[in-house]
Formats: structure tokens, sequence, C-alpha cells
């Protein structure tokens, strides 16, 4: 269905006198292969060239040479008609739910990609209601307005858009990286299914890594080229080669290489927790007779710094007669690293902007260090300072000319010396590991990691003593992450910086943070040692089954195996620890 | 605050009015401004009001969201309309310095505000009450826009709420940065919105350029061979409401000869 032979891209960027400045996006060679009904996904790191690719396969952009052919069409040189039929085809899910939204209303949405082909108005409908349930969505969302929708369902309305096409190929760019755990999955069990009912080729863009599992063939790409491609089998294999390609394995597969490696498992080859779990109890059924219904103690409450940083006073927030958070009352201490999870809507955003004031609540409710926060009587710029806030992707906030002029701008504000905010500025940007040659680059010449790196700098210039970061990690890649969270936890190591962070990354959240706080519709529902709190929080949960994916995955590895019968604590900081467990349970 | 700022947004409730043709409410509405407009008149007014009061009614759209979006606006022309009360000349009935406050002031700043929130009300209400893409197909049909200008007034529209929140959050983010937008003179409160609007804008043509690429690859060609998923096409209702606004016409324009 699509064939391309020796592709080359380059996209030069060059200054008024015409000399070359920069080299973006190339691309460098590729082969690539997709036949009918092929779920292929396609990883590397931000940069690599994945995206250009993507927008390749849809029209989106010319290669400088190579062929091209989709649907037997060539791309390259093909009419405004050919490339018209590519792009009936093959559809293109983006990242960004806002930016790919043209209707108000879902059905309008729907609708446009169909309405551009020129189908009917009286089979209009049914497409859309096929397209709406094909994307896992019910008919009676058809009539919603798109901004009352949540991330992961303006994500789905973007599938069915694409889907009411009826397209033989669907190529998806990082659709999921904005979204929490459980609606990724959601969205790739539909796509899994539209791959499998539907006989639609998947062409998955991705950085993150365990969604490559439900691929049938995988490519890894690294500056412009296929680096890696083959199986699940063969690229897990090479460790070495992912690492140098930025990229890190998925925690299933270290998981299951460890457990071949301990000889609790003798048979490789298992990608997916259930068929570990199953595995497992078929290789060991006599260790396997703990009556399943039994829970385990979990109730451990974290360790409390008694000195009150920020407390919650039975706070109430609600917005037009909506109730976003109801009756919370926390108090999180000096120097604590808190991590507050929960689903979309769980109010999480909102429970971090009360901190500083930036929603508005009635008095007595939300203190910092001692001070009403809602009172107005009381100095809300003196506790603004030393509140340190990275909103969601802050690097959308900047705006000067180049690094230093953005990152000087918060210390300029609070009053100091010239020569005192300078100095500020720098320290900044150096904690946040980048050089000083990097001072006078514009910001639109850096990379996506770089300008959230400069964003926080940003704020870390103001000296604050608390950190308060929203979803920072979301939309990095493994190296990115990385980074993002040795900084964070070298600020709470090394200055003492209390952090309070909302993340969907679970993953990491329980590697790092002292404790986590669960927050389910506008709710505390569990608050204490992460392993604990992802266990309330999947005991608690209406839909376990679907819950369960908000947990790390050896968790869940170790809930599956425990609801089998095993005897086994499912209380774990990382995977070596549930590894332990699980040969203590064996015997 | 910005998030409350509502004009423009249709509000998705079932209604009759929500049913009816665009066209008919575009053209509803352009009647009912010009006659607003052509003279100053208690009968014509009270007759405008009620009509709006009715549409309101049937429209299901909430008096407290039409009236919470638009806080701002009314102010505005609050204040505008006020300045007739110094500016006209007439009876006086009070002098205090050097301002005069004159009967004829007051009568025609009433009208004056009385006339704007007819025009604003009704027209928010046809927003209110359409979807863009059906608002944008109306306006197409009405003043035989092209279908490519109808899709930019389409988008411009949808991306109002985004871009409000975008603009909040950038505002707050710069605030906890120590930015003081509230403060000092109107020369430096414009130039501290810089750190507000180069962002914003520099967003808005990423997001531009996205949002241009998932048309493009939505076969998106300029609106020729479109089809539509809600044809536009008369129903009884339509014709009736035509009919009302035939004798809403007659009936105006006879107050405003006789009176």
């Amino acid at each position: 269905m699509i064939k391309i032979k020796d592709l080359e891209f380059e996209y030069y960027e060059r200054d008024e006198e015409e000399n070359l400045t920069d080299m973006i996006n190339a691309i460098r060679g590729i082969n690539f292969d997709a036949a009918k009904g092929d779920f292929i996904a396609i990883a590397g790191r931000n940069g690599s060239g994945k995206s250009t690719f993507a927008k390749i396969l849809n029209c989106l952009i010319t290669p400088i040479d190579g062929t091209v052919l989709i649907g037997g069409i060539d791309a390259i040189n093909g009419s405004d008609e050919d490339i018209f039929k590519i792009r009936k085809k093959v559809g293109m899910v983006f990242q960004n739910p806002d930016n790919q939204i043209i209707g108000s209303v879902v059905a309008e949405d729907v609708a446009f990609g169909a309405e551009n082909i020129g189908i009917p108005s009286d089979k209009l409908w049914e497409r859309v209601f096929d397209a709406l349930s094909g994307a896992g969505l019910g008919a009676k969302m058809a009539d919603t307005k798109i901004d009352e929708l949540s991330g992961g369902e303006k994500q789905k309305v973007a599938i069915a858009g694409v889907l009411a096409m009826k397209p033989s190929c669907i190529v998806l760019d990082e659709a999921t990286s904005m979204l929490d755990n459980k609606s990724r999955w959601e969205i790739l069990e539909s796509i899994k299914d539209i791959n499998e009912k539907l006989g639609i080729t998947i062409i998955m863009i991705t950085h993150n890594m365990d969604e490559l599992l439900i691929a049938d063939y995988i490519y890894i790409m690294n500056k412009g080229r296929i680096f890696l491609r083959g199986n699940k089998e063969s690229i897990f294999a090479n460790k070495e080669k992912l690492k140098e390609a930025g990229l890190e394995c998925p925690a299933v597969v270290e998981i299951k290489d460890k457990l071949l490696e301990s000889k609790v498992l003798r048979t490789d080859g298992i990608f997916s927790v259930k068929a570990l779990v199953k595995r497992i109890k078929a290789e060991h059924p006599n260790s396997f007779f703990l009556d399943t219904k039994q829970e385990e103690n979990h109730i451990v409450k974290a360790k409390i710094n008694p000195v009150n940083a920020i407390l919650f006073n039975h706070a109430d927030y609600s917005y037009d007669k909506k109730t976003v958070l109801k009756d919370i009352s926390l108090s999180i201490g000096k120097g604590e690293y808190v991590v507050i999870v929960g689903g979309t809507g769980a109010g999480k955003s909102t429970l971090l902007k009360l901190i500083p004031g930036l929603v508005k609540t009635d008095t007595d409710m939300v203190y910092v260090d001692g001070v009403d926060v809602m009172d107005k009587a009381s100095d809300i710029g003196k506790i603004r300072k030393k509140l340190g806030f990275v909103f969601q992707f802050p690097e959308q906030q900047l705006f000067a000319k180049n690094v230093y002029e953005d990152v000087v701008f918060g210390p300029r504000n609070t009053g100091v010396t010239e020569v005192e905010a300078e100095k500020r500025a720098y320290e900044a940007i150096e904690v946040v590991g980048l050089s000083d040659e990097i001072y006078d680059i514009p910001i639109n010449k850096l990379s996506g990691g770089e300008k959230r790196r400069v964003a926080l700098a940003g704020v870390l210039a103001m000296q604050p003593e608390y950190l308060i970061l929203d979803e920072p990690l979301s939309g990095l890649d493994p190296e990115g992450k990385q980074n993002m969270l040795d900084i964070i936890d070298a600020l709470h190591k090394d200055a003492g910086i209390t952090i309070v962070m909302v993340s969907h990354d679970v993953e990491s959240a329980a590697g790092y943070a002292d404790r986590l706080i669960a927050l389910s519709g506008g709710k505390v529902i569990a608050d204490g040692v992460p392993a604990n709190v992802f266990y309330e929080m999947y005991l608690k949960a209406e839909d376990r089954e679907k819950e369960i994916y908000n947990l790390p995955v050896i968790m869940q590895l170790l809930i599956g195996l425990r609801n089998e019968g095993l005897e086994v604590s499912c209380l774990v900081k990382d995977i070596d620890e549930g590894i332990d467990n699980i040969l203590k349970g064996l015997k | 605050m910005l998030r409350d700022i509502t004009i423009g947004q249709f509000y998705s409730v079932k209604s009759p009015v929500h049913e009816l043709d665009p066209r008919v409410k575009i053209r509803f509405v352009i009647v009912f401004i010009i006659l607003s407009l052509l003279d100053k008149n208690i009968y014509l007014f009270g007759l405008l009001t009620i009509v709006f009061m009715t549409a309101l009614i049937v429209s299901n759209v909430p008096v407290k969201h039409m009236v919470k979006g638009m806080r701002g606006i009314i102010i505005f022309i609050l204040i505008c309309s006020m300045i007739n009360i110094f500016t006209v000349y007439g009876d006086v009935l009070l002098k205090i310095g050097g301002i005069t406050i004159t009967a004829e002031g007051i009568l025609k700043a009433v009208y004056v505000f009385w006339r704007m929130l007819l025009i604003i009300f009704m027209s928010s209400l046809l927003m209110y009450t359409t979807t863009p893409t059906e608002l944008t197909d109306g306006l197409e049909k009405c003043f035989a826009i092209k279908g490519n200008v109808a899709m930019g007034i389409t988008i411009a529209l949808r991306f109002i709420p985004v871009l409000m929140e975008e603009l909040d959050r950038i505002m707050k983010a710069q605030e906890m940065r120590g930015a003081e937008f509230d403060k000092g003179g109107p020369v430096k409160r414009i130039k501290s919105l810089r750190t507000v609007i180069i962002p914003l804008f520099q967003n808005s043509i990423d997001r531009a350029k996205c949002l241009a690429d998932a048309m493009d690859s939505r076969c998106y060609t300029g609106g020729k061979n479109r089809t539509k998923l809600r044809p536009l096409k008369y129903k009884k209702q339509d014709y009736i409401v035509y009919a009302i606004l035939l004798v809403l016409l007659i009936v105006g324009i006879y107050f405003i000869i006789k009176f």
C-alpha cells in the first residue's frame, strides 16, 4: 500500500543575506514499506525526523528525492488531483487536539473531511455515527460542544474525523502524547480495534515506548535515518542501540528480561502484563493458592514534615456552579516532594492554582507559610515571591528576543539591582543544565526540550522556596523527561526546594516523590507513600480493569499475580523490589 | 475572569430557535437592527424589546449566562451613552461647575443605551443559537461570501475560547514572575502587555500552521465540491418566522411614521 525508496528531505533556514543558518528536519535515505492491514510504529527522539516523515506520507511536505508510492500513486510528482486521492486514502491524526479540530460541535468536525471529499448530505450522518462508534465514542456525543470535551475525547473526535473519510491508512503523529495513561490506553485500544476490525493500516509515530508493544512492526529513527527495524523481539533485544537513539526499553520489557534473568520465567517473547501473569501462573501453578479476594493491608501514611508550608483547610472550589474541588484538607510540609495524580477533570491543575491564589475561593481555605492566600488583607505579592509556578507547556509563555532576556525578566520585576538580577538569571540557566553559550540565542532557535528548560530557568531565577509544576514532563521524549526529572530532583535535594507537581507520568512520579496525593472527582482519595497510594487508587476505582493503567507497570504485574492467587506484596518502589517480591512469593 | 467572556459562543441546548434555518435568523437580526436604527421611538423600542424577550425565552438560553458574558460590554455602552447627558443641548436641569445636565441629554442617553442593548443582545442571541458552521453557511448564502472566507469566520469563532484560555494562562504565568498588568500609567501598562501579546501571537501562528496541515490532510481545497452535513433547507417553521418578520417590519414602520 505504501512503498518508499531512498527518501531524502532537507529544510534549510537562511538569514537575510541568504547565508545558511540552520538545517532541520532532515531525512536521509529512508526505505519503508507498509502493506494493507499492517500496524507499524515509528519511534525516535524529538528531532529524529519522525514527524517530518509522517507529513510526507500525507503529502504535507514534498521530499527532495526518492520515490513515494501510496496506493500506487506517485506522491512526489503527482498532480493536485493525485494528492487529493492520496489524502483520501491516508488520514492523519496530530499531536495537539486543539490544533486539528475545525468544527465547534462534534458532528460538524467529524463530518468535515467527508464533506470535503464530496460525500452527499444524506449519507453524511450515517458516516458520522459509524465513525463515532469506530473511535469509541457514543452517538450521543454528536451534539456536544468541542470545548466541553476532555483532551482524550477530543483526540477520539479527531480519529473519528479521519474514519469518516473511510481511509485505508491512518497516520498518528504522537497523537497520545498529551493525554493521561487511562485515556491513552483507551485510544490505543480503539486504534487496535480499527486496525483489526476494519483492516485499516496504522502508522503510529510515538516516543512513548510502551505504545510500541501493540504494533506488529517497529521502526526506530535516529538523525533522519532508519536506525533499527524489526519486530518487538529483535528491537528490544538491542538495548544499547535503543539508548544510542535516545530511547529506552518499555517497562514491561525490562520486567520480562529481569524475570527471565532470575529464572522466574522460562519462556521469552511475552510483551504484555496480562500475558506475563498467565505465563508465570502456568509455570508455577503450585504457588497460586491465595484467596483472590484478599486485599493487602496498605494504609501507610507518608512522613509529613510538621513544619507546615502549604495548607488546605476544607477548601472548595467551583466554577460556573460546577464543583471542581470539594472539601480538600491537606498539609504539605517544607522540603517535601509531592506528586499529585488523578485522571482528567479530577481538579489537579485547579488545586495547584489555588496555592498562589491564581483562582479565588473563600478565605480561611488556603494558607502558605501561615498566611491566608485568599484574604484580601494578606500581602499576596510577598507570598507569590516564594512560589515558583511552572504552567503546562511553559515554553509557550516565552516572549523575549533571546534566552537571557527572558530569564532575567522575573528577577528584574522584583526590584533587585541589575547586577543581582543578572546574577540570578545566570545561575538559573546553569541550574537547568544549559551552557552559557545559550544566553544570546533567540528562543525560536531552541529545541522543544531546551525551551522548556529556559522557561523553568525563568521561574527559578525568582529564587522560589516552593516549586509548583503542572505536567512538566508532558510532550517530552524519554531523554528530555529524564533530564527534567534530574533537574527537579536536584532542586529538591540540593536546594531544599519544596516540590508540588502534577503529573500523569506515573512511572517517574513513583520513582522520585516522597509522597503521592491522588485526586478523583475533586476529592482527595488517597494520600501517602507512592506505592500505597497507587494501590488504594486501584482498590477505590469503579472500573479496576481500566484504572490499573494508571499504575506503574510493575504494580500492574504484581496486582495481576495477586489477583490470580500468588501471595505477593504489591507495594513496591521499583522493578527490582517487585521482582524480589515475586521470587519470595514463588518460594 | 477572561474565561467568562462568552460572546460569539454557541450555547448547546435544544430549542425552536436553535432549529431555525440560519438564513432566517440572520435576516431577522438584520431587519431588527435596521429598525432599531431608524428612529428613536418608545413604541418601536418597546416592540423590539418584546420581540427580543420572546426570542430569548423561546431560545432556552439562560439570561444569566448571557448577561454574565456581556458584563464588560454593558458597562462600556453605559458609559458611552452617559456622555450624551452632558453634551446634548436643551433645557438645563442641573448645573454643577462647568457641567450641565439637560433633559434632552438624559432622554438621548436612555435611547442610545436602549438601542445598543437591543442590537448587541439580539446579535448575541444569534450567536448563542447558531453553531459557527451554520452561521457561516448562512452568511455565505445571504451575502454571497466565498466559501473560504466563510471557513475563516468559522475557525475564528471556534478558536475564541481556546485563545481566551491561553491568554488567561500566559497572564497568570507572567504575573507569577512578577509582572504587574494593572499598575502604572497607560504607557507602562501597554508595555507590560508585550510579555503576553508576543507569546499569544507566536502560539497562534504555530497553531495556524498545525491547523492548516490538519485541514489539508482532511482534503480541504477551499470549499469547491464540498457537501454539507446540514444542508440549508427551509422548513415550515422557517416560513412562519419569515411571516412574523414581515409583520414586524410593517408594524415597525407604521410606528415610525405614526409617532
